[in-house]
């Protein structure tokens, strides 16, 4: 499978030159299997760029079929959308997936970010053929030759992790893109509006053991995969000010890794405060973090692309 | 009036080397007035930046009180309140002034913007400061203090319209005027009116004239028809605004080019022009 990070930044788009090598745009991840199927993680404002490429293939005839698995659909994971040029070619195939919430179905989510007064064309006019497909937590399935399976995330309205395998036993290649979420140990998130925790409060016990399980299905998802994405948003200080903004510090999406005894770990959905030098130093921290573990670790950047099958 | 651009870009905002100059910000303005009153034009992500400047003042205490005009609720006009620090600080307050058919209407749209399905926030109550909402009537002069009023033209926009706004304060001129497409005849004669001798016009300038007349339906100007409404309306000074997300630095260097010559051709070779960038500030 072949990986391409389209944007990698949480929260915000951040343009300007502090950014130019990382990058500014918010999440978006292609994936090509060796079959050929595209699958699309999460549609943030790097989904314009993608668009763009795809046009230059079968996407600009009217010939294209991809797959866009959402983790959630706060702004930063959608706001693309409205972009995607291959989304306006007729004859082009999409799916949107995305975890199934009661009384809200996915396509008036995503259309009410397309119609009056938030955007010019209402969703309806969108040309290409679009599907969606709501997710039951742990839901598994199969688009052409890419096993997909997913886990909940800890995360204000929750989101999805997304596992995706393929290729022969002989050279399987797998990935696990898990944003956003924080660690699984100071709030149990659900789909309410989450506050700080009251400071010195022990978490109820019932929530204690549901964050371990949270905690234990993930790795599970992540057992053995070659590269895991995973949230980072945040420095230690950020998490101890904000732990019920839902995300993670690097040291989490280490542990993570670590305990799933994956290969490679992506620092992913960095801080739209956060500057390219700084993101330097948060990437050697965590390096040193991680030196002697075996875990080689990346801060994911625009532009970054690797083919799993040479990672194996 | 001292007016500081915050974001310039159209559409969706456009990070990457290629924006470096001008930016990548969406569409946001500030204006502060004579008297340190302050007025924001538009709450696209260049607000975001904007917000950390104004926490360093009396809007980091909870002291700070601000006029929001918004043109129209397209993302690229709101989609960086969320990200507004001041907004979350108990004791600032905001009223916004913005384009629907009643207050409680223009609520609804910013209210939807917060919905758990897309943000944490959830529901403006959720932001600290008190934010008031109400719903502009077209042709009739507001006050907003220390000698600021506001006057507001609708403006057609694709398959729906913008609003303009005229702010003047002590015999100064801004006019703000972003995300229009005219139809052949130009600007209506009670926008020319509202444009009419501002001492600065800060116009729509997505297109060139060629992308123009290839994507008319989506309701932008190209630097010609900004250098039209300009010269017609004898504005002294005209500012390029709202560029495609797809043009780099070069190319609004080219686009500043044509439209300083479209200004001459018709005659308006007193007008000052500015190709608005993020961080400029134009006194007034």
């Amino acid at each position: 499978m072949k990986v391409r990070f389209w944007g990698v930044r949480g929260s915000i788009p951040v343009p300007g030159p502090r950014t130019n090598r990382y990058g500014g745009n918010t999440s978006c991840v292609a994936v090509r299997s060796p079959g050929g199927t595209d699958v699309v993680l999460d549609a943030g404002t790097g989904l314009r760029k993608l668009g763009q490429e795809l046009m230059q293939r079968g996407f600009g005839e009217g010939k294209g079929e991809a797959h866009l698995l959402i983790s959630h659909t706060h702004w930063d994971h959608i706001q693309g959308l409205p972009f995607f040029a291959p989304l306006h070619k007729a004859g082009n195939q999409f799916c949107v997936y995305a975890r199934e919430r009661a009384g809200t179905p996915l396509r008036s989510v995503i259309a009410t970010q397309y119609d009056d007064p938030y955007f010019a064309v209402p969703f309806d006019a969108v040309k290409a053929d679009v599907d969606f497909r709501e997710l039951g937590d742990g839901a598994r399935f199969e688009l052409g030759d890419v096993r997909v399976s997913s886990a909940r995330l800890n995360h204000p309205w929750i989101a999805t992790a997304y596992r995706l395998d393929s290729g022969p036993a002989s050279s399987p290649a797998s990935m696990v893109y898990a944003t956003d979420t924080a660690p699984f140990r100071d709030i149990l998130f659900g789909e309410a509006v989450a506050a700080p925790p009251a400071s010195g409060a022990a978490l109820p016990a019932v929530d204690v053991a549901r964050l371990g399980e949270l905690r234990a299905s993930l790795i599970d998802l992540c057992r053995g995969a070659q590269v895991l994405v995973h949230d980072a948003q945040f420095t230690d200080a950020e998490y101890r000010e904000r732990p019920h903004w839902g995300h993670s510090t690097p040291d989490d999406a280490i542990d993570i890794a670590l305990a799933a005894g994956v290969k490679t770990l992506v620092l992913f959905h960095h801080a739209p405060e956060r500057g390219d030098d700084e993101l330097d130093l948060v990437l050697a921290a965590a390096r040193a973090r991680a030196a002697g573990s075996g875990l080689e670790v990346l801060a994911a950047h625009e532009g970054l692309e690797f083919d799993l099958a040479e990672r194996a | 009036m001292r007016v500081t651009f915050h974001g310039v870009r159209g559409s969706i905002p456009a990070p990457g080397p290629e924006t470096n100059r001008y930016g990548g910000n969406t569409s946001c303005v500030s204006v502060r007035g004579a008297g340190g009153e302050l007025v924001i034009l538009d709450m696209g992500t260049g607000l975001v930046g904007l917000g950390k400047e104004l926490m360093a003042q009396e809007f980091g205490r909870g002291a700070g009180a601000a006029t929001v005009l918004l043109s129209h609720a397209h993302w690229d006009h709101i989609q960086g309140f969320p990200f507004f620090a001041p907004a979350f600080v108990p004791g600032n307050s905001f009223r916004v002034h913005g384009m629907a058919r009643s207050s409680s209407l223009l609520e609804g749209i910013l209210e939807g913007q917060m919905n758990p399905s897309y943000s944490p926030i959830s529901s403006l109550r959720n932001l600290g400061a008190t934010i008031e909402l109400v719903a502009v009537t077209t042709g009739m002069p507001f006050d907003l203090g220390g000698g600021i009023s506001v006057c507001a033209a609708l403006n057609p926009h694709g398959s729906t319209a913008a609003l303009a706004f005229r702010i003047e304060q002590a015999g100064r001129s801004v006019v703000y005027a972003p995300d229009v497409g005219y139809p052949d005849g130009g600007p209506s004669a009670e926008v020319l009116a509202l444009y009419r001798g501002a001492d600065l016009l800060i116009h729509d300038c997505t297109y060139t004239p060629a992308d123009r007349a290839e994507r008319r339906t989506r309701g932008y100007s190209s630097y010609a028809d900004a250098a039209d409404a300009a010269a017609r309306a004898g504005v002294a000074q005209l500012a390029m605004f709202h560029y495609d997300q797809d043009y780099g630095d070069d190319v609004v260097d080219e686009l500043a080019r044509a439209c300083r010559a479209e200004l001459d051709h018709r005659g308006a070779t007193a007008c000052t022009l500015t190709a608005a960038r993020e961080g400029m500030t134009l006194e007034v």
